[in-house]
Parts: structure tokens; sequence; C-alpha cells
């Protein structure tokens, strides 16, 4: 879903935007991913383009096709083994987007989003189409910015850079005991030592994709 | 005295032949309906062969120009001679589109050291020399040429295709319908299978001999390009006809002391229109009155070349029943109001001044008698109701209300204050929630206003419209419609009495509702734009040009704009009153710097080609 959002909204808008990736993993490996995509800065430009009926050569989406591709997404990706209470929130008129999905696995996880992209795209999606973004082990989480969603940033043109500094990437893990420690610089760790946020701009995430990964060690059980 | 009569009948028998002598314009073909003549094309000497293939009235033309033979080289030494015009041309027919230029040769071995593409091909006349590659034929004699590039419209391609195809008794060629041919319906040709994975290409037939439909195109289009050739060079090296002697309007025009002259002959242009093909084939009766509606619908230009300024003088004349509704359209007295709510400093600004009744009433009487003699039921209805309407609505209200003349600004690009939101977490939990703050957003600031005599009617309109929507305020001297701009900024209307001023100007609205006093135009533009007719514009190339989103507009309007962009300097347009015969415009394009004036003509060549030929 998140990655659907992605392309046609990031894809489409090279304009200020702010991204929140939020995932609650419980000890079994089961949890919730949130996914928030906010251009609310840029609803000027976002309405601007969406009122034309091309933009450089290619067709602008209408908001109800736009809307139609992400039910369409919500309603693969329910289907996927291990996935659960896909919803969606469609907000056109600040452009914010919350998807927020429940997941037996972070295998799961993973598998369910590259099988419902790839039924959902008409073109084949190869930039780490392979790649798994998230590991866990029970006690210990390694995690990164997929492949998908680095590449769009890094297509964004160098014309962009004012834009892109002033959009942010939120990257939060929330676990079900205390953090021992995590690898990030950019970390930091919430009071009740159960949460890790990296964030950044996306101008620094497009000169560096990894710059948002993080290793995340928890206390034994 | 009898040598003195001798020497004068010497000289004047030779001054005679030299007029007699064929010129470079002598070459362009009766077809062309864009014709651009750069007469002094000493200023291109040193433009070089590199830039001049780059510009689009070029990118026809230019694959056998622009493949390393070029390198380094100027027009000069290209071997042109200076002394011949430099003709671009442009034409289409129902059947064929044909481009190229005509030009004088003065070297012909550095011409080929440029053109190194071309093979001579064997030629049809004596003294004609013919050179060809795949897209362009160069045709030479007594050192003028003419560089053609003919291609049959695929329309009439397929018409012929389709006719040899079907008359050697073979099936339709594309497998619409059924999955497999009947090989034993097929008689002398081979179809193709039809996979849908590889539906783009049929496979080759069996036998070599037999051509499948997409090889007998292919042949059918070459055919097409040399039998249309040969009717070409026929119409101007035997028969002697090409458009200098076909439209004297041309001829007269290459009379003038210009540096360049522009020819469109809109009739033909319109007779060869794409977009008219439904009045073509449907209603072919109306679409004759059309064609009449605009005969004699012709635009000339001059270009002329002054200090650090090209001037671009345009005359388009009418036939009569064009005529007659442009003359009452701009028999407009000028609205002296609208210069008070143009500033000065605006990068961009037209006034636009037209009656629009007298206009509406003599589109009636021309256009209604056409209409009305048309047998068919849909443009019977469309007759009947618009008679209706004339009959019923009050046009001296209408008409009033929106009396045609107009003013539009570009003041730049401002920052105007919208809403986001934003995400914030706390440090407990990192718990998430969403604050609305204000920020700014950069938005193009335009400004357009109509001149009303029934200011009464919109402010109806608002009052109505603001007890529906809480999102229309009245103000003291504006209404504010909240959000109406892309969901974010507000739209301000201003109804003056006079002038009805839409504008999402902030500034304009609160703090110059009575206009911009001594902030507004000058006393100089003021007088120009009051003197000119029914048209003035005016544009600040970089302040406006180059901050254009082109990537917004059409990839072809993108072209347009993009060929004027980085350049100094301003566009001014004006135009003159409108009688039936004629209007008069000017456009004048002011550069700054050390650019060579010859650049600066071709560059607004361009930009005039890319307008004429793209936007017909």
């Amino acid at each position: 879903m998140k990655y659907t959002l992605v392309f046609l909204l990031i894809g489409l808008f090279s304009a200020c935007i702010e991204i929140s990736d939020d995932l609650t993993l419980n000890n079994d490996g089961s949890g919730t991913l949130r996914y928030k995509i906010n251009l609310s800065a840029s609803k000027v430009k976002v309405n601007s383009i969406l009122a034309l009926d091309s933009l450089d050569g290619k067709p602008v989406p209408s908001k109800a096709q736009i809307s139609s591709k992400i039910n369409e997404f919500v309603r693969i990706l329910d289907a996927q083994v291990g996935i659960s209470n896909v919803l969606v929130e469609e907000n056109y008129t600040d452009f914010i987007f919350k998807f927020s999905c429940d997941f037996s696995s972070i295998r799961n996880l993973q598998d369910g989003i590259k099988l419902s992209i790839a039924q959902i795209s008409n073109e084949k999606i190869t930039t780490g189409a392979d790649q798994f973004w998230l590991s866990w082990d029970g006690n210990t989480l390694v995690r990164s910015i997929p492949a998908y969603v680095t590449q769009q940033i890094k297509n964004y043109k160098l014309e962009d850079a004012e834009q892109l500094k002033e959009g942010v990437y939120t990257s939060i893990a929330r676990f079900e005991r205390p953090v021992a420690s995590f690898e990030n610089k950019l970390g930091t760790l919430s009071k009740n030592q159960m949460a890790v946020m990296v964030r950044t701009n996306t101008f620094e995430l497009k000169e560096n994709q990894h710059l948002l990964d993080n290793t995340i060690v928890l206390t034994p059980r | 005295m009898v040598l003195g009569l001798v020497i004068t009948a010497l000289f004047g028998a030779s001054a005679q032949a030299q007029l007699k002598q064929v010129q470079s314009e002598q070459l362009l073909p009766k077809d062309a309906v864009t014709v651009f003549s750069i007469n002094n094309i000493s200023l291109l000497q040193k433009i070089s062969m590199d830039d001049l293939v780059n510009y689009e009235f070029m990118s026809e033309v230019h694959q056998e120009l622009f493949d390393g033979s070029t390198s380094g080289k100027t027009l000069k030494d290209a071997g042109l001679d200076f002394n011949q015009r430099l003709n671009l041309f442009y034409g289409k027919s129902n059947k064929h589109e044909l481009t190229g230029f005509t030009f004088g040769v003065a070297d012909k071995t550095a011409l080929f050291e440029v053109f190194d593409d071309f093979q001579v091909v064997e030629s049809p006349l004596i003294g004609l020399e013919i050179y060809g590659t795949f897209f362009n034929q160069l045709l030479i004699k007594d050192n003028l040429a003419l560089l053609i590039r003919i291609e049959p419209t695929m329309e009439h391609i397929d018409a012929v295709t389709d006719s040899i195809w079907y008359a050697r008794g073979n099936e339709m060629p594309f497998d619409f319908f059924e999955a497999e041919p009947q090989e034993e319906q097929i008689l002398d040709e081979q179809t193709f299978e039809d996979n849908p994975n590889t539906n783009v290409f049929p496979e080759a037939t069996e036998n070599p001999a037999v051509k499948n439909y997409y090889e007998l195109r292919d042949s059918v289009q070459v055919m097409l390009q040399q039998a249309e050739l040969a009717r070409v060079i026929d119409e101007i090296y035997v028969k002697g006809v090409n458009l200098y002697n076909f439209d004297p309007r041309f001829a007269t025009q290459l009379t003038h002391n210009a540096e360049g002259v522009f020819y469109l002959d809109n009739a033909r242009n319109l007779d060869k229109s794409e977009g008219l093909w439904y009045f073509q084939t449907v209603l072919p009766t109306l679409y004759k009155d059309i064609q009449e509606l605009y005969a004699g619908n012709v635009i000339l230009g001059d270009l002329f070349l002054r200090d650090n300024k090209v001037d671009f003088e345009v005359e388009a004349q009418y036939g009569p029943a064009l005529g007659s509704i442009y003359a009452q359209m701009n028999d407009a007295k000028f609205d002296q109001n609208v210069l008070s709510y143009i500033p000065a400093q605006s990068p961009a600004y037209f006034t636009y001044n037209i009656n629009l009744e007298q206009a509406y009433e003599q589109a009636y009487k021309v256009l209604l008698p056409l209409l009305s003699d048309e047998k068919n039921a849909q443009i019977a209805m469309n007759v009947l109701t618009l008679e209706l309407l004339n009959e019923f609505i009050n046009k001296e209200a209408l008409f009033d209300t929106y009396k045609g003349s107009m003013f539009g600004t570009f003041n730049g690009i401002k920052k105007v204050k919208t809403k986001k939101i934003e995400f914030t977490y706390d440090e407990e939990t990192f718990a998430y929630q969403e604050n609305e703050t204000e920020t700014e957003a950069e938005m193009p600031i335009f400004t357009l206003g109509f001149t009303t005599a029934r200011p009464d009617v919109p402010e109806l309109v608002l009052k109505h419209m603001a007890r529906l929507s809480s999102r229309i305020q009245c103000f003291e001297n504006y209404w504010r419609i909240d959000n109406a701009i892309l969901d974010a900024a507000p739209l301000y209307i201003l109804n003056t009495g006079k002038l009805l001023i839409l504008t999402n100007d902030e500034d304009l609205a609160r703090l110059h509702p009575k206009g911009y006093g001594k902030d507004a135009l000058g006393k100089k533009e003021r007088k120009a734009a009051r003197d000119s007719g029914f048209m003035y514009g005016f544009v600040d190339i970089p302040q406006t040009l180059d901050r254009f989103p082109t990537e917004v507009l059409t990839p072809r309007n993108a072209e347009i704009i993009s060929s004027l962009k980085g350049k100094s300097g301003q566009l001014i347009l004006t135009s003159s009153e409108t009688n039936t015969a004629h209007t008069t415009f000017k456009l004048s394009y002011t550069y700054e710097g050390a650019e060579s004036t010859g650049k600066h003509l071709l560059d607004l060549v361009n930009s005039l080609y890319l307008i004429y030929t793209l936007n017909p």
C-alpha cells in the first residue's frame, strides 16, 4: 500500500512531503505497520498538478483514479497470507494519506506488500524487489527503508533540492519491551524506552539512502 | 549620342535579364502555406551550422545536416550565396506534407562538404541536378537549391495500400475478429499471424517475392513520395509554377525592404486542417461555406532589424464576410479604467478591447444564413435554439454586463498564506499528533478584469452565492472566496462599478481597490496601450517566461515557450484599428546584450515558426 501511494504521489509530485513509517512489533513477531504521507504543505502545487491533463507528457491521474488504485491495493493486500485489518484514510483536502495493517510476521508483511505491488503495478518493479528491508530474530530488529521508496526519492531532480530539504522522513519502531541499544546515530529513544525514532529530511535521504537504516537490540525477555 | 543609346540599351537589357533571372524564392512549391523568407542572410554568416540545425524550424530537414560534417562550420562555410534569400517553407495538402528551404549556392564543393550524405539521383531534366538521402531531396539548378522533404500523409498511404491490397483479392490484413485467417481465401499475398505479443511487426512471408501488408505499405509510401517529387519537379522546373507566381500577395510581400518576410495563407491552412474533417465529410455544404468565409484570409509579415530590436509587422487580410465580423468586433472605445489596475512593475500584461455586442450581431447576420441552409437535424435544432435565444434573451443586459473588453496582468510570484498539517510526536512514547500550522506557498499572481456597465448583475450573483456558502464573504471594497484557487488560496472579486476584477492578489483587493494611483503604468505605457487598437501586450521575458513552468503545458506549447526562454529583453504586441479588409499587428522584440542580431532574428523566426506550424 504504502509503496503504491509513494509511486502515485511522490513520483508525481516533487513537492514538500512528510512521510511517517511507524512499525509496532510484538514479541512474537506479529505487529502493526502504519504509514502516513502528508502533502499538506504542498497542496497548492498538488492541486495545480491535479488540475492538469498531463505533466511532462505523462497523464496526471484524477483523484478518483488515485482512490481507485489505492482501494484496489487494499483489497489485494488484505487477501495476502498473514495480513489483516488493512485500513486506509484518504484526505484530498490536505492531501494526507494514512495506511495501516496488522501482520502475523515480518516475513508475511514483506511478502504481502511485494506481491500486492507486483499485482497492481502495470510496470514491472525490479529495483529492490527481492530485497527484505526488515528482519527480526526475537531480540534484534534490523530495518532499512525499502528500495522501492528510496529509488523514488533518488529520482528527484536536484532543482527540487530546496523542497527536499523541507521534506521529512520519520521512521519509528515500537516494541513490547525496552530497547537495550540501537546503532543509528540519528536515532532517539522514547522516555519510556520502548520506541526508537529516526528522522531526516528527504534531501539527505536522497543523498544517502541508508541514512535511516538501524539495528535495534531489545532487552532480554 | 548613338553610343550612349547603345550603352543604355545594353545596360537596360542586362538589367532586364537580371530581373528575369530566377531567384531562390521562385523555387518555392505553390503548396507551401507557411513561408519565412530571410532577405538579408548576410546577417547569418556567423551563425554556426550546429546552432542552426538546433532550431525547431530545421528539425524536419536536419537529419543529414547534424551528423558531424557540420561541426565547427558556419553558414558561410556551407557555400551559401548570401546575395540570395533563404526561404523556409511548410505546407500540407490532404495527401502530402512538405517542408524544406530554398537558397542560392555560391560554392558547390563547400556545400557538399556539409551535405555530404547526399547521393546523386538520376534527373529527368537537363540542367537539374538531384541529390537524395533517405528523407530529403536536394535539387540544384543554375546555382539555386531546393531542399525538400515530402511525406505522404498516413491516411493517403493507407487508402492507396488498402486499395491495392483488396484489389489483389486479399482479406482484411488486421485480424480483428477471427483468430486464424482462412488460408484458401488468400490469393496473391500472404497475411501474417496475429500474435498478441508481437502484433506490431508481421512475420516474413514464406515467399520473399510476395509482400505482406506492411511491406506493401512501405512500398506504397516510397512510390507516393517519388510521384509527388516528380510532380513538384514538373510544376516548378517545367511549368514554372511556384508560390511566387501562384500568389501575387506573396510576390508583393517580397518587394518590401525588410530583413525577413512571413507568409501564411490561412484560407488554404483551413482547407488542410485535420480538425475540420467532420465538416468535410459529413457536412460538405457547410464546409464549403466556411471555406468561402475564410477566403482571402492571409497573414503577411515583415521582419525588420533595428538597433537592439527585431520588429515583426503583421497584416491579417480578410475577405468581406469575415472582415465585416472583425471590423464590428474591433469597433470599441478603449476603456481607460483598466490602466489604473496595471502596476508599473508588472512583468506581463495585456489589454483587449472589443465590442462583443456588435460582433455578435454581425456574426449572427453572416453565420446564421449559412447554418440555416444546412439540411442536418442537429444543426437545424441548434439554429432554432440560437434564434429563440436571440429573440428571448435581453441582449442589452447581457452585453452591458460583459461588454467584451478586458485586461490581464501577471504580477510575478508571491508567497500566499495557507495552512498545513504537521505530524508531531511526544517524548514519552512517540505518540503521534496532528497540528494545523500556517505556512506560505509560492503562487503566481494573476489579475483579470472585465469592463461592465451593469455592476448590479455580478453583485446580485455574489450576494446569492454568499447565502449558500460561508466561503464567500463580502468586505468593504471586495468579495473574498476562500480556498477558491487550488483549494488553498482565496480569490478576490472587486466590483468597482465599471470593472469586475478577479484576482488572487490580496494587496490589490485590500490596498488598491481604486487602482494603483501613481504606482500604475506610466504615461508612455498608458499611451501605447490606449493607441493600440483592439489589443496591447507586454512581456518582460526574463521575469515572465523564464519562470513559466513549461511542464504544465502540452508538449507543443511548452516548445513555444521554451524557444523564448533564456532571452533578455521584452516583447511588445500592438495592433492597429481593424477594418473590413485587414488588421495590422506589430510584435517588437527588444533585447539586451551582445548576442548577434542574426541570432535574435533566427530566435524570433523559430518562435514564430513554432506558433504558426504547431498551432495553426
